[in-house]
């Protein structure tokens, strides 16, 4: 055992598995140290916030100022609202409404500005122009509104006797607010999901609760594989044949279909993620069981078994002691790849909807389904559906490293 | 000739039992639910059902489908009776539309799409994985790692990621759909374009699926096969590299196709749930909405042809590659 | 003396591991064959025999590469030969190899004449397919083998027939040197004996010109060679006619090994059984000294601490020891 171990660890494709599937497993058990929220929390009201660092605007205007004069900070200011794309959609509708081209220059933000208060007129609808983009020019429009005034911005509160607003604070163009003293800014690595929940503190709770589906499913599988292919391969006979006979045809019918008859008769209500789980290990155990068989027989008639039985060893003996300990490699190989494979199940099965209660727990499935349902990937959210993407292959081919690391320390003929 | 009657037999008589298999599960596991199934079934079915005549007429509709009020065996002829008239019950989440409508209306997309896809991945994969372990040096280096990555990829992961690049990013092709959604399916150009348009992005995802499994597979073969006494013998007697790398490509093809045969049902469903996103009109895409409307004789009978179509590719494979490989026939004179 | 087929002078070759370890599994070893004699090498798995058999061809492949030393064949010398004229013009015309493994040393999925013509178009290009199936037919029925085997394919021939057939395609470019690799070793007794008589008819016959025999099994030599090389860790430690080597062995190695096979042949029976303790050194780091002195009865601290060469004794020997030669005779008589 410490041999193979330590010819597993001089193959650069188990370490570099090994490596990357303990950082996933570090980062689900020491992220909720620092970020203590409830994964399903919902912050944002709204849905997919862009990744980025949200600053309160109310305690901004708390915190202590400090006066910077950038030279840079004007054009910045009018960049952010007026970018190419705005400025060509401007002319556009400049040109469209008769001025010549000749006159509009979209480079210089003043000319530009002075053309556009002088003729933009919301209510003209031109030839060909869409409902959606006559909105379009209302909405730039509309945020363009005091682009180039340089007057500081007063905010008033209200008077409790009179109610007439009274200015209490003046923001010049060259306040700043150091981000440190603000007191309330979230980062959102990755924004928010369709309910407003953090969709990072989510992933991390969905790979934790993914794994633990995958080693429960893999548990199953390879227990189940492993009994039965102990029993076909030492006993045989009719218990082979019988074995055998169920295994071919689990094998023949598509995995899927039982999952999703099984996951349907079940129901709602009861599918809770180790049931899940569960479900998946009872659907997956064939591969397990022809291997674990397979061995078996090349071994039972070696000649420590033979020496085994004829000390009169009890059949539990010889399995624990004679058998289980060569073939222990394959055994470890399988429950590796079942793990991948009870991931990959359950996010099949969730996007089907047919993963586990939807409000208890997130799983990188659910992530998925809710991603696919609310449009994400055709609204290019990427952040609600790439992130999970990510992190199903990562763990997957973290766990195919491992085993096929593993397949070469067992079998030399693969290596290169 | 005796040798591959035996063979064939063999073969036709699994396909019937796993025939049997999957009418028989199909059969069962609805009636494993605890309690009385129809009622089970209705009560999700209504959900939110608030007329007491609809609920009894769901409760009915399905009492009468099961014939569970009548003895085991009689259900069972009473059921397969039902199949053999092409009767698979009534849709609720379409009502009234029969099932065996639906199926008919989306299982073309889905064998269409699915069976050339899976067959050129495997055709590419085999390629590749040939290829990465020929070039062991350089290529391989390369082309591995991509593959297992890109093979490590879910199903829907692929799908969703050519989506986002060809068909949002890009905007090259359609994202969802089999058709234009204003086109009415005839033999007009302009709808063959749009279905052939609409084919690509579900297509090349699930070629892209099947490529990377199957050129480990092949890659691991062609090593074995690579490291194979005839190998070391051929070459010793003079013969070219190129030629035994012929032998070699064709000796490690060949398991590949009984690992097509064996792989078969999980690509399906894989694929299966690549349609969903793709809202293809297919067999995945009904399941979704059958899951949604809380549909069971739909779910029911969707997971039954889906059987049926793995079944029969399985056995279709296993049959061709009985005519191929020489060894089953020398392994059944053998005998 | 007759010519010279084939001279070895200090041929060293080396595996490399995938750890980038060197292995020098063939160190300086020298050797001559002359027209209708034949060589035996002898040694436990391991010492290095098989590799020089692969070596001797003067063709690598990875992980086997050849490091320094000639190799002469037929007076050509072909170390620092380009691999494709090694191939085309050396390769089963000069010298050809029956592998150990004959059970799978073919190509399961090709009939026996198709290979046959690959081997003969490998160094005759435009030879066409009814000339070599005629020659090839007109071959194997000397060596009596049937016409049908032809059309077979290898999974369709008994272990025995195919080992024969192996043999009839190596020898069908009429070779100098033939090299058997232990063609007998997992053949049942009939078979083997078979396959020996097979190989002293081709050398009768004008069919090889020399052999080389090799075997773990040292006293199955003196039946089918004229001289008797044993190897030990690589290295040549001894070297007699087959006679001297099994009854008057020098080496103390070549002795144990004389002692460690159990012996059904008549003359060779009353030999003490007595297996050598130990196990070969490691030749990623072979020890400076003697290599056989961690398991040499007769060790003395000089052998871990000078290397040994060759020296010569009596009647044309060879051996690898720091003993004299009447000192070794004295060991042995004291037993």
């Amino acid at each position: 055992m410490k041999h193979i171990l330590h010819e597993a660890f001089r193959s650069p494709k188990f370490v570099t598995g090994f490596v990357i599937f303990m950082a996933i497993l570090a980062l689900v058990v020491f992220y909720p140290l620092f970020v203590t929220d409830h994964p399903l929390a919902i912050i944002g009201q709204g849905t997919f916030f862009p990744p980025g660092i949200y600053v309160s605007v109310y305690d901004t205007t708390n915190a202590p100022q400090y006066t910077m004069m950038l030279p840079e900070a004007e054009g910045n200011r009018i960049g952010a609202k007026l970018g190419d794309v705005e400025r060509e959609a401007m002319r556009e509708w400049l040109i469209d409404f008769g001025i010549p081209r000749a006159e509009i220059d979209i480079d210089d933000t003043a000319k530009l500005m002075t053309l556009w208060d002088a003729y933009y007129d919301p209510a003209l609808r031109f030839q060909g122009m869409t409902s959606a983009r006559q909105k379009y020019f209302a909405r730039l429009d509309a945020s363009l509104e005091g682009l180039l005034v340089m007057e500081p911005r007063v905010i008033a509160v209200p008077n409790t006797e009179t109610g007439a607003f009274e200015a209490s604070q003046s923001i010049e163009l060259t306040d700043f607010v150091n981000v440190n003293e603000v007191a309330n800014v979230r980062v959102l690595p990755l924004g928010t999901d369709n309910f407003g929940r953090d969709m990072l503190t989510q992933l991390v709770s969905a790979i934790g609760t993914s794994l633990q589906i995958g080693l429960v499913a893999g548990t199953v599988a390879t227990l189940i594989g492993l009994t039965l292919g102990l029993m076909a391969g030492y006993i045989g006979g009719l218990v082979d044949d019988v074995i055998m006979f169920f295994t071919n045809l689990f094998t023949a019918i598509p995995g899927i279909v039982l999952l999703i008859l099984i996951s349907y008769s079940i129901g709602q209500e009861n599918r809770g993620a180790v049931t899940v789980a569960v479900v998946i290990g009872v659907t997956s155990w064939v591969w397990t069981t022809r291997a674990v068989r397979a061995q078996v027989i090349s071994l039972r008639n070696r000649d420590h078994v033979n020496l085994s039985k004829l000390s009169g060893h009890s059949i539990f003996h010889i399995i624990f002691a004679d058998i289980l300990p060569y073939i222990l490699s394959y055994v470890v190989m399988a429950f590796i790849l079942q793990i991948s494979s009870g991931i990959l199940a359950e996010a099949g099965l969730s996007i089907l909807g047919l993963g586990p209660k939807t409000t208890d727990v997130p799983t990188l499935g659910l992530m998925m389904r809710w991603a696919m349902i609310y449009s994400a990937h055709i609204l290019n959210k990427w952040w609600a559906f790439f992130p999970v993407i990510v992190a199903i292959a990562l763990i997957s081919f973290s766990l195919n490293l491992m085993n096929t690391g593993l397949d070469q320390v067992f079998n030399p003929a693969l290596r290169e | 000739m005796k040798g591959y009657r035996k063979y064939f037999g063999a073969k036709l008589i699994w396909f019937g039992v796993t025939l049997v298999a999957a009418f028989m599960l199909n059969f069962i596991l609805p009636r494993l639910m605890p309690g009385d199934p129809v009622a089970v079934i209705t009560q999700r079915v209504t959900q939110g059902m608030t007329s007491q005549t609809g609920v009894q007429k769901v409760y009915e509709e399905y009492a009468n489908l099961f014939g569970t009020t009548k003895p085991m065996h009689e259900q069972f002829i009473l059921y397969m009776g039902n199949m053999l008239k092409g009767d698979l019950g009534t849709s609720f989440s379409q009502y009234p539309r029969p099932v065996s409508d639906i199926i008919r209306s989306s299982v073309w997309w889905t064998v269409s799409l699915q069976f050339p896809a899976i067959i050129v991945g495997w055709l590419l994969g085999n390629l590749l994985g040939a290829l990465a372990a020929y070039l062991k040096k350089g290529w391989d280096k390369v082309l591995m790692p991509v593959s297992i990555f890109v093979s490590n990829l879910p199903a829907f992961g692929s799908a969703i990621i050519l989506l986002v690049i060809f068909g949002v990013q890009l905007s090259l092709l359609p994202t969802s759909g089999g058709y234009g959604f204003d086109l009415i399916p005839n033999f007009s150009f302009r709808f063959i374009w749009s279905v052939f348009v609409h084919y690509q992005l579900p297509f090349w995802s699930i070629v892209l699926i099947s490529i990377g499994g199957q050129a480990i597979g092949m890659r691991s073969m062609a090593i074995y096969e690579l490291n194979a006494d005839y190998v070391k013998y051929a070459r010793f007697l003079g013969i070219k590299d190129r030629k035994i790398i012929g032998y070699v490509f064709r000796n490690a093809m060949l398991p590949q196709i009984t690992g097509l045969a064996l792989s078969i049902g999980t690509m399906v469903g894989g694929a299966l749930v690549a349609e969903t996103i793709f809202s293809y009109p297919g067999l995945g895409s009904t399941i979704f909405s059958a899951v949604m409307g809380q549909d069971y004789p739909l779910i029911s009978a969707t997971t039954l042809i889906i059987t049926l179509m793995v079944l029969f590719a399985t056995f279709a494979i296993e049959i061709l590659y009985g005519f191929i490989d020489p060894r089953i026939k020398a392994a059944q004179t053998e005998q | 003396m007759g010519k010279v087929m084939l001279e070895v002078r200090e041929l060293t070759t080396k595996y490399i591991t995938r750890f980038n370890e060197d292995i020098y599994a063939v160190d300086h070893v020298s050797l001559k064959v002359e027209e209708g004699k034949s060589l035996g090498i002898a040694g436990e798995s391991g010492c290095g025999k098989s590799t020089l058999a692969l070596s001797l061809m003067g063709y690598y492949f990875p992980p086997l590469y050849y490091t320094s030393g000639d190799i002469i064949i037929n007076e050509r010398n072909i170390s620092g030969m380009d691999p494709d004229e090694v191939r085309k013009s050396i390769l089963g015309k000069e010298i050809a190899y029956i592998p150990q493994a004959a059970m799978n040393a073919l190509n399961p999925t090709q009939k026996v004449i198709n290979f046959v013509e690959d081997v003969i178009h490998a160094h005759e290009p435009t030879a066409t397919k009814k000339d070599i199936y005629d020659m090839a037919r007109q071959r194997f029925e000397i060596l009596g083998l049937p016409a049908e085997v032809l059309q077979k394919y290898s999974v369709e021939l008994s272990g025995g027939m195919k080992q024969r057939t192996v043999i009839a395609i190596s020898v069908i470019l009429g070779p100098k040197v033939l090299i058997a690799d232990e063609p007998s070793s997992a053949l049942d007794v009939t078979s083997q004996k078979m396959v020996i008589k097979m190989l002293r008819d081709l050398m009768d016959r004008g069919m090889i010109k020399s052999m080389i025999f090799i075997t773990h099994e040292l006293p199955l030599l003196y039946n089918v060679t004229d001289d008797i090389m044993v190897m030990y860790a690589g290295q040549m430690v001894e070297h007699a006619t087959a006679e001297q080597a099994v009854f008057d062995p020098l080496h103390p190695y070549a002795r144990g090994l004389m002692g460690s096979i159990i012996v059904p042949e008549s003359g060779l029976r009353g030999h003490k059984l007595a297996a050598i303790p130990g196990v070969p050194p490691n030749l990623k780091k072979p020890p400076s000294g003697c290599r056989f002195a961690e398991r040499c009865k007769y060790v003395t601290p000089t052998c871990r601490a000078v290397s040994v060469n060759m020296r010569e004794a009596a009647n044309d020997r060879e051996y690898r020891c720091i003993f004299a030669e009447q000192e070794l005779r004295e060991m042995y008589k004291n037993e």
